[in-house]
């Protein structure tokens, strides 16, 4: 049946009165006069404080809280590396189970002699030691979050192989965020298996000393705008439900509607903000790659890009990083821009509606030539078919 | 020298893609596919486009003022793995052990072979007859018959080194098929006439 838009419609026209509303635009302006008057020293060590308790998800200032940081000169000869993953997730409908990661990649070098390698390769796992994590057991199946971590993994490993081809400067790309938060409602023993191999894939990039970046495009983070909260709240330890400032919680409730992409809407084309630790449960685990992140003006929309400790605290790989993004936008055809090296390692690894049905039918044939006819689920096969 | 490989193939003709981004071989010339033992399929390149691989994604302007045409291509290295040139050929016949049949193949050419342009040597052999001129006139295509059939003469006037006697063959023969339709006629005699 068609979806009824009709009772969608009214609360479609009541949700952009609320996002245009003037009083917003003026929240904005606010939130950044008070990030001009944080301090980040206080600001820091209240955050630190344990006795604070924190319950959101803040950012730690590195060093100041709105200074800002022109796009350094790119160098005339470099290569950007990036790399992206798709998935066939395991089908409880189907008559076997596997899954299949497609990890693609892009090595894109400029210069005196320009070249570009897009390449990508498919991996089909089927084993029960593939299939779960404790295969004996039969527990912990690779889906959901963990196949998600399973192909951060491999977009990982298959980013710093492709670095190794470079003999560059070489910046490392990954499409969204280093911080793989989709584990921390994981049990531990499920944590410690993919970090153990994401961790060890960025010790390999920094013992090289290749900076490794995430690139988010319109990220819906307010990791500083809830540090912004912290600031206004006066109390000791923070507990919204006995809030003893009226004030201070119409601003904190105001705060909650901007991001930190607008809360950086100041910065002009090619600036980027200072630097903010990220407080993920998860980077507990990171140890020396503990991640870190600006926001960057790319001349259309501010993005957020995030890297380990160790990048971020060399000036001259940050300004690197900072220059070649910059560079790759400007380069990039369409606007908003976004780097070339991520849309062509995306365009590599996406696995079309077809190739999906491809590797269905490969399998089902495989199984029937062994004499192996298996049906899929009813649910499944009355989708496929939908009869009147 | 191989210039393409066959992506699509039929009765009339075939589709290839070119090895060479933006550098199909000419409209007109001829080009040909090795199908069997001494045995070559030839063509007449009646199209050729460059364009996106995917065809879900457009080519969009990348130029500046400070960077355009050839330097598009140095600041962005990637296009040349997502744009492709392709050029299309109208079947014109068979050369087996020498000997020059016009006319459509019994078979199309297989998918994915290579094509080759044709040296001058096999052009003045397969030009020898123009019977194909009529082949040249009844394609199907986005470029008018009588601008193909012009490109082909001027092409292989030029491969044959400017054989003045062949381009005088190739007017009567244009002029004796379109002798109905005089627009068409003048067109052509218009295009092949050699630029001095």
């Amino acid at each position: 049946m068609p979806l009824r838009l009709g009772s969608i419609g009214d609360g479609v026209e009541r949700m952009v009165e609320i996002l245009a509303a003037e009083e917003r635009s003026q929240w904005v302006e606010r939130a950044q006069r008070l990030l001009h008057d944080a301090d980040p020293g206080d600001l820091k060590a209240k955050l630190r404080d344990r006795r604070t308790r924190v319950p959101w998800l803040v950012a730690i200032p590195v060093s100041s809280m709105d200074d800002v940081f022109g796009a350094p000169d790119c160098p005339s000869y470099f290569s950007v590396v990036a790399a992206d993953g798709s998935s066939v997730p395991p089908d409880r409908h189907s008559p076997a189970r596997f899954y299949v990661l497609n990890t693609g990649r892009a090595i894109l070098t400029y210069g005196e002699r320009p070249s570009a390698v897009l390449d990508a390769s498919a991996q089909f796992h089927f084993q029960m030691e593939d299939l779960y994590l404790y295969p004996s057991a039969g527990s912990f199946p690779i889906e959901g979050a963990r196949l998600s971590a399973k192909m951060a993994v491999a977009e990982l490993r298959g980013l710093r192989e492709a670095t190794e081809r470079t003999e560059t400067p070489v910046a490392a790309l990954r499409d969204g965020s280093l911080i793989l938060w989709g584990l921390q409602n994981e049990d531990s023993r499920v944590q410690q298996r993919f970090l153990r191999e994401f961790l060890e894939c960025l010790d390999d990039f920094q013992n090289a000393g290749v900076p490794v970046v995430g690139y988010t495009s319109l990220p819906g983070a307010r990791d500083v705008v809830n540090s912004l909260r912290v600031w206004l709240c006066q109390a000791e330890a923070i507990d919204c439900a006995n809030c003893s400032s009226p004030e201070a919680m119409d601003s904190c409730k105001a705060l909650v509607t901007i991001l930190d992409r607008q809360l950086f809407g100041f910065l002009k084309a090619g600036e980027r903000s200072d630097i903010f630790e990220s407080t993920s449960a998860i980077l507990s685990e990171y140890g020396d790659h503990r991640i870190q992140f600006f926001y960057l003006n790319v001349d259309g929309e501010v993005v957020r890009i995030e890297a380990p400790q160790w990048v971020m605290h060399d000036s001259q790989m940050v300004d690197f990083v900072h220059s070649v993004l910059c560079d790759q936008c400007r380069r990039s055809g369409v606007h908003p821009p976004y780097p070339p090296a991520l849309q062509e390692a995306h365009e590599q690894a996406v696995i079309s509606i077809t190739d999906r049905r491809l590797v269905e039918d490969m399998v089902d044939r495989a199984l029937a030539r062994r004499g192996i006819v298996f049906t899929r689920s009813a649910k499944d096969r009355s989708k496929r078919r939908r009869a009147v | 020298m191989r210039v393409g490989e066959i992506v699509e193939s039929n009765s009339t003709g075939f589709v290839c893609e070119s090895y060479e981004l933006n550098r199909p071989p000419a409209l007109g010339s001829l080009v040909k596919v090795h199908v069997g033992e001494a045995r070559d399929l030839y063509g007449v390149v009646c199209y050729g486009e460059t364009g996106s691989l995917d065809p879900g994604r457009r080519a969009v302007r990348r130029s500046t003022d400070e960077v355009y045409d050839h330097q598009v291509y140095r600041e962005s290295p990637q296009l040349e793995h997502v744009l492709r040139t392709e050029f299309t050929s109208v079947a014109v016949g068979i050369v087996e052990r020498g000997i020059v049949v016009q006319g459509l193949p019994s078979l199309p050419p297989p998918l994915h072979f290579s094509v080759h342009t044709c040296s001058s040597e096999e052009t003045i052999l397969f030009t020898e007859n123009l019977y194909y001129f009529r082949l040249l006139l009844r394609a199907s295509g986005p470029v008018a018959v009588e601008q193909l059939l012009a490109a082909n003469v001027r092409e292989v006037y030029i491969e044959r080194g400017s054989d003045e006697e062949w381009l005088r063959e190739a007017a009567r023969e244009a002029a004796s098929l379109l002798k109905h339709d005089y627009d068409r006629l003048m067109a052509v005699l218009y295009a092949i006439q050699p630029v001095r």
